[in-house]
């Protein structure tokens, strides 16, 4: 008896009401148990970020990039701050650029924190899923501290950061970095060490470097594969202060597969990266100068912009993040911005990793990439 | 995997549930408890009629357009009344950045809820008072 497995095949939509699909819809074509394509959609989450940016003037423009991703506010705000920097040509006093460093480095941990939990919840370790989003909440507290709000922060500005630190700050971000340290550990054992999520990552969503280059990954997932590929090293900011510290940047060399990375390689490496963030941040903060913010003459200067054009990027918890802006000459509003979120590559990448997975993995490859949809529709 | 370390393993998960079971609960009863608010928290504004000149700068840096004014409306000598529509705000801080003149602040009151839509929007006499009545719920009082 001859079958035709394409008689057999189903065609189902991932999303966008399945509840770890975030809002995102993917169709999926399943022959029995195992996924023959893959289809991302992405324009479930569509606002039209870049157009309204456009209607919107200098100071307000960091709003909209924060909003696309709240988790890392601080980093995502920042490639729209420094383009208007560029091409205002402001200098940012070494106070704010140091402060932004510390914050920046301090909304990565809370955003891998709140992966975790997200992507074990995934793999049905719902233990998981509440642990690190306690530990999230005293970074919450120091943000809210800091600036005033849990979220949405809006603390840098073109030109400088808008709210200083006192001592409160400091107490409530070395309470936090105290408790993480204190539960790395735990952490680690629980999932590297646990049976379940063991056999659930491993040799799952498995990619070589080149490939993963060819996608456009970047970050994490393509610094687990063992590329040390981090802009906070290859293109050091003027404005920030990451030579300031003394930092490698952390990749991932598993024995059993030299230069590929699985979902496991990527968890390992999100914790690297936490443990470089917290170096970071430590060293840093003793080190913060005396001075002041902003400067309020070049905060004038945000105002209208001269004509011209810059390239703002920054090394996302995701990977890349980059924003291009185009003025006109004493324009209040961009002519043009163009956002790269780094989560809109490795959504696309899926088509090549997912098939001839197992419909129960695809869920899993998908969270190892630590994707936000706010980043691949703009 | 033999039975040893299977038992190894239910023993490490069983131990770090066990520790987290005596944990104290990190959420707390709101509305029963309240929790801290720091000083600088992003609540609703306070407008302080006093001080206002009329200068409409917060209602230039709005970026949702929530703040509305209205410069007939004079109580002092330039001032002005502003309306703001709390179901646009997004707590950006912008406006009280953009008042030179100490006129307009944010609160640490973050609960802003409401039966009616029409009641979001603060009007001169909402806006320029702190003061509110406590709300009642099933014959309780809350605030
Ligand atoms: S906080 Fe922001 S959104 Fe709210 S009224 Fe002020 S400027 Fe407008
Ligand atoms: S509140 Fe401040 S910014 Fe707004 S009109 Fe009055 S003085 Fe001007």
């Amino acid at each position: 008896m001859k079958t035709d497995i394409v008689d057999d095949a189903i065609e189902i939509w991932f999303g966008p009401q399945h509840v770890s699909a975030h809002g995102w819809a993917t169709k999926l074509t399943l022959v029995g148990d195992y996924i023959v394509e893959c289809d991302p959609n992405a324009g479930y989450f569509h606002r039209s970020a870049e157009k309204v940016m456009e209607f919107r003037n200098f100071r307000q423009g960091a709003l909209i990039m924060e909003r696309l991703c709240m988790l890392e506010a601080f980093l995502a705000e920042y490639p729209y701050v420094t383009a208007v920097e560029k091409i205002a040509g402001l200098e940012v006093p070494e106070r704010a650029k140091v402060m932004r460093t510390i914050m920046m480095e301090a909304s990565r941990i809370h955003s891998l924190q709140f992966w975790w939990g997200q992507f074990a919840a995934e793999l049905g370790l719902f233990t998981m899923l509440l642990w690190p989003w306690v530990d999230r909440e005293f970074f919450l507290d120091a943000f809210e501290e800091l600036s005033g709000s849990r979220h949405a922060v809006s603390y840098n500005t073109p030109g400088g950061v808008k709210y200083d630190f006192n001592e409160g700050v400091i107490a409530k971000l070395e309470r936090a970095m105290d408790r993480i340290e204190d539960r790395l550990p735990k952490f680690k054992d629980m999932l590297l060490r646990g049976p379940t999520f063991r056999v659930r990552t491993q040799g799952i969503g498995q990619f070589t470097a080149e490939q993963g280059l060819k996608w456009g990954l970047s970050g994490p997932n393509i610094k687990a594969c063992g590329v040390p590929m981090d802009l906070r090293k290859d293109d050091p900011d003027p404005s920030l202060a990451y030579d300031m510290c003394d930092w490698e940047v952390p990749t991932v060399h598993n024995e059993d597969h030299p230069g590929e990375s699985d979902a496991y390689d990527r968890m390992v490496q999100r914790f690297l990266e936490v443990e470089t963030s917290l170096g970071i941040i430590k060293q840093l903060l003793p080190q913060v100068p005396d001075g002041p913010i902003i400067d309020p003459k070049h905060r004038a200067k945000a105002n209208r912009l001269p004509e011209g054009e810059a390239y703002g990027r920054v090394e996302g918890t995701r990977g890349v993040t980059t924003l291009w802006l185009k003025t006109q000459d004493k324009a209040q509003t961009p002519w043009r911005a163009k956002i790269r979120g780094p989560c809109f590559s490795s959504y696309y990448s899926l088509k090549h990793l997912v098939p001839s997975s197992k419909f129960a993995d695809f869920i899993v490859i998908f969270g190892s990439l630590d994707p936000y949809p706010g980043w691949w529709d703009r | 995997m033999g039975f040893f370390s299977v038992l190894g393993d239910m023993f490490r998960i069983f131990k770090h549930v066990f520790r987290q079971v005596f944990v104290r609960p990190f959420t707390s009863l709101y509305p029963f408890e309240d929790r801290y608010y720091p000083e600088r928290t992003r609540g609703r504004h306070i407008h302080i009629r006093e001080k206002c000149t009329a200068c409409s700068q917060c209602v230039r840096a709005c970026p949702v357009v929530a703040i509305r004014i209205d410069k007939e409306d004079k109580m002092y000598e330039k001032d002005a009344a502003l309306y703001f529509d709390y179901s646009r705000c997004i707590f950006c801080g912008l406006c009280v950045e953009a008042c030179r003149f100490d006129s307009l602040f944010h609160t640490p009151i973050v609960d802003l809820s409401e039966g009616e839509r029409d009641d979001l929007l603060y009007g001169p006499d909402k806006i320029e008072t702190l003061e509110r009545d406590p709300l009642e719920w099933r014959g309780r009082r809350f605030r």
